[in-house]
């Protein structure tokens, strides 16, 4: 996975106002969360970058091959996270 | 008629002018404010699963701890990995889940009403009679609801969006949770209760509303900020450990695993308020606007300080307050948490900081109004029965003004001015507002309140502290309720009477007494009975006619006489209640047992001090299960009409009333029309067949005009009612009490009503709340209304409700404001509990309804709560329009 696959709730800028929108921490513009990244966007720790997860089937999959896990979600807190590739 | 639009609307008083009339004008609320409302209308309802995730994660991780302690690790978990949002201007940080108006389905409490339709869990949930109330509830379909299915995302319960990225996982852990959430361990056992295909049958009827038990285990009570505010959470987690050195190893060992997992919860909350303390550093690096990145670098600060310590300043006060009431609302499936008396309770932090020149008023209205949007942004996951057809949409935080102090003196100061003018600058929701009126209240402070009100918003209410009082007195005396402690109470939820306590909160040496929640739920039990429903069911022997199923056995009267009739009905009442009371309490018994309170326990007077949670009657006072009713203007206006028209006057047969209830008395029905409005009705090629028997029946005595006939038989109703209530025990062997609100109950479950002998038609919303009359049918002015709603006592029962709807034109202008104070005292003087009012041109509503993004901002009063107009659904908006509009008072 490239940066180009990236989209905007990938982004650790990113600030999601509801479900369909959000709002850039640097420009500070609306912004849609499927939108592709930008020169400024630096990726969010998420379960589908990290070493220790794997897929297993759309939007489902495991952590450390035991736990349940899903690729989008959010990582930063997670102590066991760790990059599969660096950015 | 109305002249312009030719369309009808009820009114008492002068004929409405040809021009539509406008609320008075009121100042705007600060820039801030308005910013972050602007953002609200922007935002829709959306859930994520990152809480029920890691909680799931965890409770998996540690099968065979401790019930209790595994709760709190589950919780520890959900906490300390959400992640933390911070809105552009937000002076008050922190939300429930990482959206605006975020939320998140909580399995472990239930899994089955949010899978797929297809699903199999679905299908079993149905047939139980659990999701029947969803097939009837029309959700509102404009304003923040996802009401349909787009793009990536997916409309859960006609209102949540979620990613759909989420689903599968949403789906993974709700079978996590089967057999083993509080809903599914509750309809194990509650199948053992004598009589339980009766209570499916009640359910699949829309007799009963929803089963409380596990949908909203918590919420309608006051909570406590006494703890965090006197100790700060580092305080509370030394209480803890030297409570723990005390009791381990000791009798009473579960009171070692209570104060183990209160504490093992404080630390998710600190890890919670940490990360987000995080976050505002990460914004004040990013910043490049000076002034925004010292208040990014102020909330760090503020919010790393509030994490362990007690508040310095009324704005660290206001931000803890406002943290722990959303934790406590992350703790469970949570409607009607209210924040109380915050002006009182918050009141020494803000004198001091006035008068030391910290702060000033401009500063506190705006703070103020921040606050009333970080309450408006709170959303409830839940089911859209419950969501839609009881609350739409609404969360019920209700902040009370006024009452007395423990001393008996007044208890209104110049905070509680402030919050009522930021209540008129920036009018939300929430919190919604309530004057607690007492006598003893200042006239400056009263005709503030009434300012408030005129603006249109519908808060505040306005609630009797005498009647509140004695209720509690009578209700919570046996458990040691005194008269100085009576005065602590607040309003829970939307109208929920709920006592308090004096707790000494100490600040620069001196000690203020302030009020706060001393119970856990005051409305878990029987919610809500459907009281036209039952009298139909009488009529027809225990047969529901809509569906041809049979509700309960033939009662066994012939009804050849209005005391057989009257008996009949008492009996198929006491036999819901009965069976719903004890299938509730092994709900409620299921959710102590399995999902046990721990953030709002921590808080509540006295589990800290006993070491039990609230489940376990840790706090204060536990008499708190009630018996909800709806349409009671409807059940009295038809036994009324049937009294009259059958018994007294004998013009028609009690056969002929059931032909002519199931012919609708020659009309359409009101999913035929659209409308569920009794204005809009449309006869059928029937209608002149039953059309005498119609006119008989709508010209009978009714409701709300002072009239003895039919005052007797509410009196009567009531006096039974409030008394029956009593012979039920609760969860906590307490006897169970009467609670008359409808919330939004009576738009679904008119829905579900045949015609009536009052001459309602199949299909048409009941009359709102309790103590109101049925639209258009209180022709004798407020005065009358109040005579007949005040021919009880009132402080029999945990609350009377009633609405009245008036155009602004009546109480315009200074002397408009006096004429309003006025009416409000001669109502609670007489001994009425409770009044709200919507002022507002009823054609303007209509406007509303045809061109509602016209209308965005536009808010009423429903039945104890405001809510935005785009919000409700179509069943209560045309109740709302129907109400009789009083033109002059």
């Amino acid at each position: 996975m490239t940066t180009m696959d990236h989209t905007c709730n990938d982004c650790k800028f990113y600030l999601p106002l509801d479900v369909f929108q959000g709002i850039c921490k640097i420009s500070k513009e609306k912004i849609l969360p499927d939108d592709p990244f930008c020169k400024e966007a630096s990726r969010l720790p998420k379960c589908k970058f990290c070493l220790h997860y794997t897929e297993e089937r759309d939007f489902l999959g495991k952590c450390k091959e035991i736990l349940l896990a899903y690729p989008d979600m959010p990582a930063s807190k997670c102590s066991d996270f760790e990059w599969a590739q660096q950015n | 008629m109305d002249e312009k639009t030719n369309e009808t609307v009820n009114y008492y008083g002068k004929h409405p002018d040809a021009v539509i009339g406008n609320r008075e004008q009121k100042p705007s609320p600060s820039h801030r404010a308005a910013a972050a409302r602007e953002l609200y209308f922007e935002a829709r309802s959306s859930a994520s699963m990152e809480f029920p995730y890691w909680y799931t994660r965890r409770w998996d991780e540690l099968e065979g701890e401790i019930p209790v302690i595994r709760r709190a690790e589950a919780l520890k978990a959900g906490f300390s990995h959400l992640t933390p949002t911070i809105y552009p201007g937000e002076l008050l940080a922190m939300g429930k889940a990482a959206y605006l108006r975020g939320s998140y389905p909580m399995p472990w409490l239930s899994e089955a009403f949010f899978m797929a339709a297809e699903d199999k869990f679905y299908q079993e949930a149905l047939e139980s009679g659990k999701l029947t109330a969803d097939t009837f509830t029309t959700m509102g379909t404009g304003g923040g609801n996802v009401t349909q299915s787009v793009g990536k995302v997916i409309s859960i319960a006609g209102k949540f969006g979620l990613r759909v990225e989420e689903m599968p996982v949403m789906i993974e852990v709700a079978k996590r949770w089967k057999d083993k959430s509080v809903d599914d361990v509750g309809h194990k056992y509650e199948q053992m209760v004598p009589g339980y295909k009766e209570k499916e049958a009640i359910m699949r009827s829309v007799i009963c509303m929803f089963d409380s038990g596990y949908t909203l285990p918590q919420g309608r009570e006051v909570i406590n900020f006494y703890y965090p505010l006197q100790y700060g959470i580092e305080g509370i987690r030394q209480i803890c450990d030297k409570s723990i050195a005390e009791v381990a190893g000791k009798p009473g060992m579960d009171r070692l695993y209570f104060f183990q997992a209160v504490r093992i919860m404080l630390e998710g909350l600190q890890a919670w308020i940490r990360n987000y303390a995080e976050e505002a550093s990460l914004l004040a690096g990013l910043e490049k606007d000076p002034a925004q990145k010292e208040e990014y670098e102020e909330m760090s600060e503020r919010l790393h300080w509030i994490s362990s310590n007690r508040p310095r300043n009324f704005h660290d006060a206001l931000q803890l307050i406002w943290t722990i009431h959303v934790a406590v609302l992350n703790e469970d499936a949570i409607s009607g948490l209210s924040p109380g008396r915050v002006g009182q309770v918050l009141f020494p932090y803000w004198n001091r900081d006035i008068k030391a020149g910290i702060l000033d008023r401009d500063k506190s209205i705006e703070l103020l109004e921040c606050m009333r949007m970080k309450f408006t942004e709170i959303d409830c996951f839940a089911s859209m029965g419950v969501v839609g057809g009881v609350l739409s949409g609404n969360t019920f935080n209700n902040l009370c003004l006024g009452g007395l102090t423990k001393e008996g003196n007044s208890a209104a100061n110049e905070l509680e001015m402030l919050i009522l003018e930021a209540g008129i600058r920036c009018d939300t929701p929430q919190p919604t507002l309530t004057m607690l009126y007492d006598e003893k209240l200042p006239e400056e402070f009263l005709l503030k309140g009434v300012e408030c009100t005129k603006i249109g918003t519908g808060y505040p209410a306005w609630v009797s502290n005498q009647v509140a009082m004695e209720f509690l007195l009578k209700n919570y005396g046996h458990e040691g309720m005194t008269l100085e402690e009576a005065r602590a109470w607040s309003i829970g939820g939307c109208l929920e009477t709920s006592p308090g306590s004096w707790m000494p909160l100490e600040l620069d040496g001196e000690i203020h007494w302030i009020p706060g929640g001393s119970a856990p739920a005051t409305s878990v039990g029987v919610h809500f009975i459907s009281l036209p429903k039952i009298l139909e069911v009488v009529l027809f022997d225990g047969m529901d006619m809509r569906t041809g199923e049979r509700i309960f056995q033939p009662h066994g009267y012939t009804l050849s006489s209005y005391e057989e009739l009257w008996k009949a009905f008492q009996q198929y009442f006491s036999e819901a209640v009965n069976v719903l009371t004890l299938t509730n309490n092994i709900q409620h018994d299921a959710w102590r047992k399995i999902s046990p309170s721990l953030v709002n326990s921590m808080l509540k007077p006295d589990c800290l001090t006993s070491g039990r949670d609230i489940g376990q009657m840790g706090s204060r006072y536990n008499t708190t299960f009630n018996v909800e009713t709806t349409g009671t203007a409807n059940l009295v206006n038809s036994l009324a009409s049937l009294k009259l028209n059958v018994y007294d006057e004998k013009h028609y047969s009690l056969n002929e009333y059931r032909e002519a209830i199931l012919a609708n008395f020659g009309y359409k029905t009101a999913k035929e029309t659209g409308s569920f409005s009794l204005l809009d009705q449309i006869p059928n090629e029937h209608y002149d067949t039953w059309k005498k028997i119609h006119k008989r029946s709508a010209d009978a005595p009714k409701y709300g005009n002072d009239n003895p006939y039919v005052d007797r038989i509410f009196h009567e109703w009531e006096r039974w009612f409030c008394d029956m209530t009593h012979d039920y025990r609760s969860l906590y062997d307490q006897p169970l009490y009467a609670c008359q609100i409808s919330v939004s109950t009576h738009g679904p479950m008119g829905a579900v009503t045949l015609a009536s002998a009052d001459g309602r038609l199949a299909g048409t919303t009941f009359s709102d709340a309790s103590m109101s009359a049925y639209p258009g049918t209180d022709k004798n002015g407020p005065y009358a209304l109040f005579n007949s709603a005040t021919c009880w006592d009132h402080s029999d029962s945990q609350n009377s409700q009633l609405n009245l709807k008036v155009h602004p034109t009546a109480v315009k202008g200074r002397e408009g404001s006096r004429k309003f104070l006025e009416l409000i005292r001669a109502y609670l003087r007489k001994g009425g509990f409770h009044v709200q009012f919507n002022v507002v041109d009823s054609r303007m509503l209509k406007e509303a309804q045809k061109n509602p993004d016209q209308y965005r901002g536009l808010m009423v009063r429903v039945a104890g709560f405001t809510q935005y107009w785009v919000e409700l659904g179509k069943q209560i908006q045309d109740e709302v329009i129907a109400r009789t509009e009083y033109e002059e008072i």
